[in-house]
C-alpha cells in the first residue's frame, strides 16, 4: 500500500511539472500563431526591436505607437557581440529589427543572417548622406559615433595633438578610455603609422606594447563622462555622444574641449539597423525604418542624444543647442577611419587584448 | 542452469526486489530535489562541459566539432598567471572577511536569541538592494569630489583630494563587504552551537581565556570557519563584477575573462573551459573540506 502511495506521488509530481511545460508550451504557440496570422493579413501591432540602451528618445518612440496604433518593445544589448548573437542564432524569431555596427556587415550579408531591404518603403532614407551608408541593401544607419580625444583644458598638462602624446609619461593615471579590442588597437595602429584594420600579426604585436604604454596612463575604461566632470580624469578617449554630454552638465564651467589633432585620423563608427532573417513584423520594421528618416523626428531625438547623425535634413533641423554643441567643435571631421571586417585577425587581436588586460 | 545459478539469480531477483522496495519510496522523496538539481544543476554543467569540446566558428558561433583546443590554450602562461592573480585576491578576501566576521560572530552568537536576530538582520539588509547599486554607491562616496575627498579637504587632511577609485583597496573593500555575510553567518551558527558548559569547564581546569580561546573554541567552531572559507573563497573567485566597476576594468581577474569569453570575445568553448576549470578548483575544494570536517557540518550553512 505504502509503495502504491508512494508511486502515485511520484506520478503526480512528474505529471504537474510536464503540465507546467506543457501549459507553458501551448501558450507560446497560441502567442506566435496570432503574430504571424497578424503579419500577413492585416498590418502588424507589435514591433520588437534590439538594441543599445539609452540611445533613442522614448519620446520618438511613444509618438511611433500613437501614430502607427501598436506597441514597440525595446530589448537592450550591452555588447555588439550581443547583436551579432542575436542575429546569427536566428533573431527574427524574435526581433524585427537589430542594431549592429557597419564593422559586422560583411560577415552578416555573406552569412545571410539579414534581409534584404526594400528602400522604396523607406522614402526617407533619401535625407541620409550616402557617404555615411556602408551597405545600403541591408541596412539603415542609425546614429555614429566618432571616437575621440578630449581633455580638460585646465587640469590636462600637456598639449594633445596626436595619438602618441597619450602615451606621454605626464599623462600617468589620466586618461579615462573607451574598451574593447577594436577600439583600442586602431589607435595604437594609427600611432606606428600602420593601417587601423591591420590583419598583420607583426604590427598588432607593435601595437601591442604602444597600448602597453598606454594602459599606464589610463585610470579606468569606461564612465568617461564621470570621471571627466568630477575631476578623476583629465583626458578621455570616448564617443562624441558621451563627450557631448559631460560638457553639458558642467555647462558655463565647461573646461572640457575636442583635442586639436592634426594628422592622426579618428574613429567613426555607425549603428546600423539591419532586419534579420524571417523578421515577423516586417511591414512595421519599414514604417519604423522610416519615421527615425524624418528629419523633424530625429531632430527632435538629437536634443536629447547628441550623437553624430548622418541625416543631413535632421542636423539641419536640429536645435541650436546640437549644432552649436562643443562637442561637434573641432576641425578633422573629415579625416576619419572606419572599423572594417579583420575576418580571422579578431583572434590576434583578441589574444593580445586579454594579454594587455591581464598585464604584469 | 546449474543449482549455484539458480541460486544466485534467486539471490539476485530477491535482491532486486529488496532494492525496489527500499528504492521507491526513496524516488518519491529524493525524486523531487533530483529533478530540481538534474534541470538546473546538472545539465547546464554538463552543458558547458561539452561545449568547452566544442570549436569556435568563425562569426563566434560554436561548432559542433570534438577539439581540446580550448584547454590546450589554458596551457597559456597568461591564464595561469590570471588564475594565481585571482586565487591570490580570492584568498586575501576571505582571510579579512574570517578576521572581521569571526570577531563579529563571536560577538552576536553571545548575544540573547532577540537581541542576536535583530543584529544579524542587519547584516543582511545592504543584500535587500542589488550588489551594482551598492558598488555604485562606494563609487560615488570616494570618487575624486565626492563626500569622502570633501569631507578631508575641509578637515585639513589634505590639500589635493586622494585617488581612491580605481585602485586595489577599493577593490578589496568591495569584495569584502560584498562577502561578509557568507562568512559571519556560517561562523555564527557554529559558534552559537558551543555549548558554554565546556567553556566553563575549561576554566575550571585553569586554562586562561586565551587558552580556551585556542584550544576549545577555535577547534569546536572549526567546521564553520571552513564553510566560511569556501563560501567567501569559491564566489569571490568568479565575481567580476567588483573588479569591473570599482577597479575601472583595467584588472582583469577570472571571473572578467570568463565573461568576456561569453561576452566581447566571443569564444565561448574557451570561455566554457576556464569555467570548467573554476569547477575543479571547487571540486577540489570541497573535497579537501570532506577530508577535514564531515559534511553534514556544511548544513549550518
Amino acid at each position: 500500500m505504502k509503495r502504491f502511495l508512494a508511486l502515485f506521488l511520484a506520478m503526480l509530481m512528474a505529471l504537474s511539472l510536464v503540465a507546467c511545460g506543457g501549459g507553458g508550451d501551448t501558450q507560446d504557440a497560441g502567442d506566435t500563431g496570432d503574430d504571424t496570422q497578424g503579419a500577413e493579413e492585416t498590418a502588424s501591432t507589435e514591433l520588437n526591436i534590439y538594441m543599445w540602451q539609452q540611445y533613442i528618445s522614448d519620446q520618438l518612440v511613444k509618438d511611433f505607437e500613437e501614430a502607427n496604433n501598436c506597441t514597440v518593445n525595446i530589448s537592450y544589448m550591452s555588447d555588439n557581440a550581443d547583436a551579432v548573437t542575436k542575429l546569427t542564432s536566428g533573431g527574427g524569431e524574435e526581433y524585427d529589427l537589430i542594431m549592429t555596427c557597419d564593422a559586422y556587415m560583411e560577415s552578416l550579408i555573406a552569412g545571410g543572417y539579414v534581409e534584404k531591404l526594400d528602400l522604396t518603403q523607406v522614402p526617407n532614407s533619401s535625407n541620409i548622406n550616402t557617404a555615411y551608408w556602408s551597405a545600403p541593401e541591408y541596412s539603415v544607419p542609425y546614429l555614429g559615433n566618432y571616437i575621440y580625444v578630449v581633455y580638460n583644458t585646465e587640469t590636462c598638462p600637456i598639449e594633445i595633438t596626436c595619438y602618441n602624446d597619450l602615451i606621454d609619461p605626464a599623462l600617468k593615471g589620466q586618461i579615462s578610455s573607451i574598451d574593447g579590442a577594436r577600439n583600442l588597437f586602431p589607435i595604437a595602429l594609427i600611432a606606428l603609422g600602420y593601417d587601423p584594420n591591420s590583419e598583420v600579426e607583426s604590427e598588432i604585436a607593435e601595437a601591442y606594447e604602444w597600448l602597453v604604454k598606454y594602459n599606464e596612463n589610463v585610470v579606468a575604461y569606461g564612465a568617461a563622462e564621470q570621471n571627466l566632470t568630477n575631476g578623476t580624469a583629465s583626458v578621455a578617449l570616448t564617443y562624441d555622444g558621451n563627450a557631448s554630454w559631460a560638457m553639458s552638465e558642467l555647462g558655463e564651467n565647461n573646461t572640457l574641449a575636442v583635442a586639436p589633432f592634426t594628422d592622426d585620423a579618428v574613429q567613426l563608427g555607425f549603428d546600423l539597423y539591419v532586419m534579420p532573417t524571417g523578421a515577423k513584423h516586417a511591414d512595421l520594421a519599414y514604417k519604423f525604418l522610416d519615421y527615425i528618416c524624418d528629419p523633424e523626428a530625429m531632430a527632435k531625438n538629437l536634443e536629447e542624444f547628441p550623437y553624430f547623425c548622418p541625416n543631413d535634413a535632421a542636423v539641419a533641423a536640429a536645435p541650436e543647442s546640437y549644432r552649436n554643441d562643443p562637442s561637434k567643435n573641432f576641425d578633422y571631421k573629415e579625416n576619419v577611419f572606419f572599423q572594417e571586417d579583420v575576418g580571422d585577425a579578431l583572434t590576434i587581436y583578441n589574444d593580445y587584448y586579454q594579454k594587455l588586460k591581464v598585464g604584469e | 542452469m546449474g543449482k549455484k545459478d539458480a541460486c544466485r539469480s534467486q539471490g539476485k531477483t530477491r535482491r532486486q526486489r529488496d532494492l525496489r522496495r527500499r528504492a521507491l519510496p526513496a524516488l518519491a522523496q529524493a525524486g523531487p530535489v533530483s529533478l530540481w538539481m538534474i534541470l538546473f544543476v546538472t545539465l547546464p554543467m554538463l552543458y558547458i562541459i561539452y561545449i568547452s569540446f566544442m570549436c569556435r566558428g568563425v562569426c563566434g558561433d560554436v561548432v559542433c566539432e570534438f577539439t581540446t583546443e580550448s584547454y590546450a590554450t589554458l596551457l597559456d602562461p597568461t591564464y595561469f598567471k590570471v588564475i594565481l592573480k585571482s586565487m591570490k585576491v580570492a584568498a586575501f578576501t576571505t582571510v579579512a572577511c574570517l578576521v572581521l566576521g569571526y570577531p563579529f560572530a563571536y560577538y552576536i552568537a553571545r548575544k540573547p536569541a532577540d537581541k542576536a536576530a535583530r543584529l544579524i538582520m542587519l547584516i543582511m539588509i545592504p543584500f535587500w538592494t542589488n550588489s551594482l547599486m551598492r558598488l555604485n554607491s562606494w563609487l560615488l562616496l570616494f570618487q575624486t569630489s565626492g563626500p569622502v575627498n570633501n569631507f578631508l579637504q575641509w578637515a585639513g587632511l589634505t590639500d589635493k583630494p586622494i585617488m581612491f577609485v580605481y585602485t586595489d583597496p577599493l577593490v578589496m573593500l568591495g569584495l569584502v563587504t560584498n562577502m561578509l555575510p557568507f562568512a559571519v553567518l556560517p561562523l555564527y551558527s557554529s559558534i552559537e552551537k558551543l555549548q558554554n558548559s565546556l567553556l566553563e569547564a575549561s576554566s575550571d581546569l585553569g586554562a586562561t581565556p586565551r587558552e580556551t580561546f585556542f584550544r576549545i573554541t577555535l577547534p569546536l567552531t572549526f567546521p564553520g570557519i571552513f564553510s566560511a572559507v569556501i563560501l567567501v573563497f569559491i564566489p569571490s573567485l568568479g565575481i567580476y563584477t567588483v573588479s569591473d566597476m570599482l577597479g575601472g576594468g583595467k584588472v582583469l581577474y577570472i571571473g572578467n575573462i570568463i565573461k568576456n569569453q561569453f561576452g566581447a570575445i566571443r569564444n565561448w568553448p574557451l570561455g566554457a573551459a576556464l569555467s570548467v576549470l573554476l569547477l575543479v578548483i571547487t571540486g577540489l575544494l570541497i573535497f579537501l573540506y570532506t577530508r577535514f570536517a564531515k559534511l553534514e557540518d556544511m548544513e549550518v550553512v
